[in-house]
């Protein structure tokens, strides 16, 4: 007689996590998914108990971007499947491979509007690359295996399996599959040989060749090879946020990034460029400035695996959907070697003239800019850099010197503020050897901030980094240059708020909450920083001690990210103060 | 741009949940589906969907890749009707 493995679908689900080669598992628990949780303490696999549902998404979300495998996350129905919406939309936004469990109502009470019943499947399907809804516990191995496969293949994202209760609980003997086939979806396709040859004769031919580095080279792994192309013909690299880390910015052909607050250097360069070549990008708008006017003089070769992305925004003489790694190592045997040496000399000349730069604002007042210049010193530019979202994160775009790809986290298409703590953390779990470092401003680290007590906890060495300046400091900069100085509801200090946003009565702290005192309630040791000469010291100290620490630093609250391309504009229209 | 409607063409898996994500992605640009026929193939795990949508030509290519993209969608096509 054949053997049969008959078990429960909740036992079925925890061995289908382990057979796809899970190692730690983000969540929260809930009465839809007791089934699941009751198996956790003997699964193969280390659970992560978060304090928020969307904490817990974006600390898969920064498993994910750190290791390269896929972050998982189980969550309850209802409330817990709805609290993890934005954490979809973020990896969903920047490719990121994610896989989340929700627990749904017994497939009997679906439609009954059932207590903590959320139609997930409808909810989830705009910020998602796909989801399941799970109708019997014979599904669920099969189910399990497909989500892996979707979420990894293609352009990666997040994928959704909802799971009712009584499919938890019924019993089912149906194996995990060794090979998953998908009848619709076959995402790969290798380049043909004409486009190759195209791809490397529009590569020979060029005078001002640039690369535009995206976040499908980091996907790809193709770091290597972008450097390989740009050495043998000197071609000058510039990246996109998502990009930072696939090329070293302190080879001498790095333009680092290129967009709104990129150096003037990477956006003049792709202006006068007469051949652009993307690799895994999506030329985000945030990028492109004023569409019709962009990389005018160039030819533009398009390499990424999403065909949707190929003619989107900008129109390219040659668009290749292929992995990009695949691409360029058959490419880089057909280039010629070259050296453009009027082109390096203007780049150069260009990035002598116009480095990105400071200027203190008050004296015995830390600039924003400081902060990221120390962690780059204190940290060898070795550390795992994560930001939330806001002027910080460009600011640690600009002032840290990247050099090592899926070491710089950010939340790039959707800009998500509250990302940075627990992505952070997810990073750590990922590479629990490696130094993290979370840059927040004040208003993005009061959103997960709950999430510090998972750090301490495991004992992570991540520092947090709060940079204060008293408001939500990229609203306010575009109140400031844009909408007249009238500074609504950007203001976090009781002092400058507008006479509607007053407050009753004085206060005797002007920063509030005390983030210290914050840190210290989560378990975190905890520091504030207001002179300049002591933050060296305290940073240093910081990410040296591999303790979950924080460190508040009080900074110049008027400072504003420059350059600046105005959204829409075109790179002449920079700003520089 | 000039808008025309024309008529998609789309092969899909018969699952549940299909036709809703097919017309999300259009719905969810703004645009409106003036006519919508579903039905079987000779192959009963294949449905064949027929969507007029009034939209330019760009914005039809776009959405013709992004139905490609999805996960349950076999084949996809487009004409013009004018």
């Amino acid at each position: 007689m054949k053997k049969t493995n008959m078990r429960t679908g909740a036992q079925a689900l925890v061995d289908s996590l382990e057979k796809a080669g899970v190692e730690v598992l983000f969540g929260y628990p809930g009465g839809a998914v007791l089934d699941i949780f009751n198996l956790l303490p003997d699964a193969g696999f280390q659970f992560v108990l978060g304090r928020h549902e969307q904490g817990s998404a974006h600390m898969a979300d920064g498993y994910a971007r750190s290791s390269g495998r896929p972050g998982v996350c189980l969550v309850t129905s209802g409330p817990g499947a709805t609290n993890t919406i934005t954490g979809l939309a973020t990896a969903n936004m920047d490719g990121v491979p994610m896989v989340l469990i929700t627990g749904q109502v017994p497939l009997s009470q679906i439609g009954t509007d059932a207590f903590q019943e959320a139609d997930m499947n409808g909810i989830c399907r705009a910020v998602t690359k796909h989801s399941f809804l799970v109708k019997s516990a014979d599904e669920i191995p099969e189910t399990v295996a497909q989500a892996f496969y979707i979420a990894t293949h293609g352009k990666p994202g997040p994928v959704v399996i909802d799971i009712p209760k009584n499919c938890q609980q019924a019993l089912t003997d149906a194996e995990y599959p060794e090979r998953v086939s998908l009848r619709a979806y076959h995402p790969e396709s290798p380049a043909t040989t004409a486009q190759i040859n195209k791809f490397a004769k529009l590569v020979n031919e060029s005078v001002r060749p640039v690369i535009y580095a995206g976040g499908g080279v980091i996907a790809s792994g193709a770091s290597r090879d972008v450097a390989n192309l740009a050495h043998k013909a000197q071609i000058p690299v510039a990246t996109t946020l998502m990009g930072l880390g696939s090329f070293d910015e302190h080879d001498r052909l790095s333009l680092r990034m290129a967009g709104m607050h990129g150096t003037p250097a990477a956006n003049w360069a792709i202006d006068e460029a007469d051949l652009v070549i993307a690799l895994g990008t999506r030329f985000s708008d945030r990028v492109t400035g004023k569409l019709s006017a962009y990389a005018k003089k160039a030819k533009i070769i398009h390499v990424d695996c999403d065909a949707a992305s190929i003619e989107k925004n900008v129109g390219v003489d040659l668009g290749i959907v292929a992995d990009i790694k695949d691409v360029l190592t058959t490419v880089n045997s057909r280039i010629r070697k070259a050296t453009h040496p009027e082109w390096m000399k203007k780049i150069d000349g260009w990035k002598k003239s116009h480095p990105v730069s400071w200027k203190p604002m008050h004296k015995g007042v830390i600039m924003p800019q400081q902060v990221i210049e120390a962690v780059d010193r204190a940290t060898g530019g070795r550390a795992v850099v994560v930001t939330d979202v806001g002027q910080h994160q460009m600011w640690a775009t600009q002032f840290f010197r990247h050099n090592l790809p899926r070491h710089f986290l950010s939340s790039g298409g959707m800009g998500t503020m509250g990302f940075g703590i627990p992505a952070a953390i997810g990073a750590a779990f990922a590479r629990p050897d490696h130094q993290t470092v979370a840059i927040c401003g004040d208003g993005g680290a009061q959103m997960t901030f709950e999430e510090i007590v998972v750090a301490v906890e495991h004992k992570l060495p991540v520092t947090f980094i709060v940079i204060n300046n008293g408001c939500l400091g990229m609203v306010r900069q575009w109140q400031q240059l844009f909408y007249s100085k009238r500074y609504s509801g950007s203001i976090l200090t009781v002092r400058g708020r507008l006479a509607n946003e007053r407050l009753k009565q004085d206060l005797k702290y002007d920063y509030l909450p005390d983030i210290v005192k914050l840190a210290e309630a989560h378990g975190a040791k905890a520091v504030r920083v207001i002179d300049p000469a002591k933050l060296d010291a305290a940073v240093k100290k910081a990410v040296t001690s591999g303790e979950t620490s924080l460190i508040e630093v009080i900074v110049e609250p008027r400072a504003n990210v420059y350059p600046m391309i105005p959204a829409g504009k075109h790179v002449s229209e920079m700003l520089f103060k | 741009m000039k808008e025309e409607i024309y008529r998609l063409n789309c092969y899909v898996e018969n699952r549940p949940g299909v036709l809703a994500r097919i017309v999300g992605l259009i719905s969810g640009r703004g645009y409106n589906i003036q006519t919508l026929n579903v039905g079987p193939t000779e192959d009963g795990s294949v449905s064949r969907m027929r969507i007029d949508v009034l939209a330019s030509s760009k914005v039809i290519e776009q959405v013709i890749l992004q139905l490609r993209n999805q996960v349950n969608v076999i084949e996809v096509t487009s004409r013009r009707r004018g």
